[in-house]
């Protein structure tokens, strides 16, 4: 069995700053495995271990994706090895063209019984990436995963749905998407990071995959600040909490909140 | 009839957003339903054209019929597909936009026709920016389903397809013990961090929830993780996004993860032991403080 997680190296938003324009300035963030992402590496490195399937990490994305410290980070979480492709245009690209992307990657490594991903991104959380590829790849996809067992072509998958869990069985190849509460991720030690440097990595030039191009062309044709409410800002005295208490329902009885 | 709009339904008719947004763009709209055909005869009647069922096994989850639904878009190639935002709509509109080589956006305020095109004021990273953008070309459009339609409304065809679906197969189905709840539809709402130190100790805020006449919602961690709700209860970029009358942060640190789902609240209120705590910047009246003190209080200030 072979197993892939599709990863993204990327910021956290919560680390980026709004400038007046409303462009968005990441020059101060800096970039990790996207947070949901180490949970979906867990889940697989489960079921490879179960299995003895061979776990391979892919990740497609513009400058920064295949430095040392990002395939490091990847491969000391326990990946066999990866297959990266790194490509400046990749860095403004849609879902659909990085789900396209992953897919050929996908073709190209051949054989792959099984794609696992994060729940969302940190950064654009769209939640989409995963389903696009499982339409590119013509597989079925499950979003909200939370345990798989088993093996290729009879896997045992958990999800959540809305008010409870269902229990699928998987006979194909499949696109997962973890939950974000699917696994509790280690914490790579200094023998993982030592290791991650001697795994094989492979670096694929995106022009020699055969990416179909998309039907739609996206333009920015203008940018705004989100319209926020202003907020009172207003510290209660809580020296003595049940004058602060009777405070706080005066004033919020004097706005209409109550 | 070639349609504009697409629309592609799983296992909840939840479509009330979706088809005000189509209409608006003009043309004809149509629907995909993967669900079982109680979900198609309910899309039928609110006020789309026409509808496409996809007939497969009782056994077979949505996401299995995620082909036929893209068969039959790429059939009547729309400018627009649109899906709510729940896990099988998602796979859904994927497949739709995998095969119609369609652009995504997910953060969608506002949907316009342009010419041949739309034009969308997208909301980015978080939403901590906003974009408008132009797209020409189809595009996939993850939206607030919105409400179930109401019943009284004429009914459009329904056009049955089968197709073989895809290797998925329901074996179980659990539900879980929480109650349910539309967090939209709640007034005022008091959201839990992880200040709370205990599930036991959610006796205190649902005591003060009586009082206020609030839901209860929670962080992300405390549905996902620590596990204490449901997770129709998290609010935030990834969760519910609400705009009660008031929203009381109880023990939440103010992660932009989780505010911008409450940037619409009319007032909030925010309760922390951290007086250097980002939410209360983001709030109109806070209480620096131990919430075990501060929640029985405005409880009882409240009786």
């Amino acid at each position: 069995m072979r197993i892939v997680v599709a990863y993204k190296w990327t910021c956290d938003p919560q680390e980026a700053t709004v400038r007046p324009d409303a462009t968005v300035d990441w020059s101060r963030a800096k970039p990790g495995l996207s947070a949901y992402d180490p949970v979906a590496i867990e889940v697989a490195r489960h079921l490879a271990e179960d299995t003895g399937a061979e776990l391979i990490g892919v990740t497609v994305g513009g400058k920064g994706v295949a430095t040392p410290l990002a395939r490091k980070a990847a491969l000391g979480r326990g990946l066999d090895r990866l297959v990266i492709v790194e490509d400046g245009s990749l860095a403004e690209a849609g879902r659909s063209e990085l789900a396209a992307v992953l897919a050929e990657v996908i073709r190209h490594i051949g054989d792959v019984d099984l794609v696992v991903t994060g729940d969302s991104s940190v950064d654009v959380a769209a939640k989409m990436v995963p389903t696009v590829l499982a339409g590119e790849l013509g597989w079925p996809a499950v979003a909200e995963v939370t345990s798989v067992t088993g093996q290729a072509g009879a896997l045992r998958v958990e999800r959540a749905i809305p008010g409870g869990t269902q229990i699928l069985e998987v006979s194909g190849p499949a696109v997962l998407a973890a939950s974000a509460d699917a696994a509790a991720p280690r914490v790579p030690g200094m023998k993982d990071l030592l290791g991650a440097g001697k795994k094989p990595v492979e670096l694929l030039e995106l022009a020699a995959l055969k990416v179909p191009t998309q039907n739609a062309v996206v333009t920015v044709i203008g940018r705004a600040l989100p319209e926020r409410k202003a907020r009172k800002g207003q510290l209660v005295d809580t020296a003595h909490p049940d004058e602060a208490a009777a405070e706080l329902v005066s004033a919020l009885r004097q706005v209409g909140a109550l | 009839m070639s349609v504009n709009a697409w629309i592609v339904v799983g296992d909840q008719p939840t479509v009330g957003n979706l088809v005000t947004v189509a209409r608006s763009l003009g043309g004809p709209v149509g629907a995909v339903v993967a669900g079982p055909r109680s979900v198609a005869e309910t899309v039928a009647r609110s006020g789309v054209d026409k509808v496409v069922w996809c007939n497969a096994p009782d056994d077979v989850p949505a996401e299995a019929n995620a082909s036929a639904v893209a068969d039959a878009v790429a059939a009547d190639p729309p400018r627009v597909v649109l899906a709510g935002r729940n896990p099988g709509e998602r796979v859904l509109l994927g497949a739709a936009a995998a095969r119609l080589k369609a652009a995504v956006l997910t953060g969608a305020r506002s949907v316009k026709s342009d010419g041949d095109g739309v034009v969308v004021v997208n909301a980015v990273f978080g939403d901590i920016a906003e974009e408008t953008v132009a797209v020409s070309g189809p595009v996939a459009l993850l939206l607030d389903g919105g409400s179930v339609p109401t019943a009284d409304g004429t009914s459009a065809p329904i056009e049955e397809v089968s197709a073989p679906p895809l290797g998925l197969k329901v074996i179980e189905t659990r539900t879980h013990g929480f109650d349910e709840v539309d967090l939209n539809a709640a007034h005022r709402v008091i959201g839990i961090g992880r200040g709370l130190k205990a599930k036991e100790d959610l006796v205190l805020i649902e005591e003060l929830a009586r009082a206020v006449g609030a839901e209860i919602a929670c962080t992300r961690p405390v549905a996902e993780g620590l596990n204490w709700m449901s997770k129709d209860r998290y609010i935030g970029s990834s969760g519910a996004r609400i705009s009660p009358q008031l929203y009381i942060a109880i023990g939440i640190a103010g992660e932009l993860q989780h505010m911008v789902g409450v940037t619409g609240a009319e007032t909030i209120v925010a309760i922390n032991t951290d007086p250097n705590a980002a939410v209360f910047k983001q709030s109109d009246y806070g209480l620096v403080g131990d919430l075990y003190q501060l929640v029985p209080a405005v409880t009882a200030a409240l009786k």
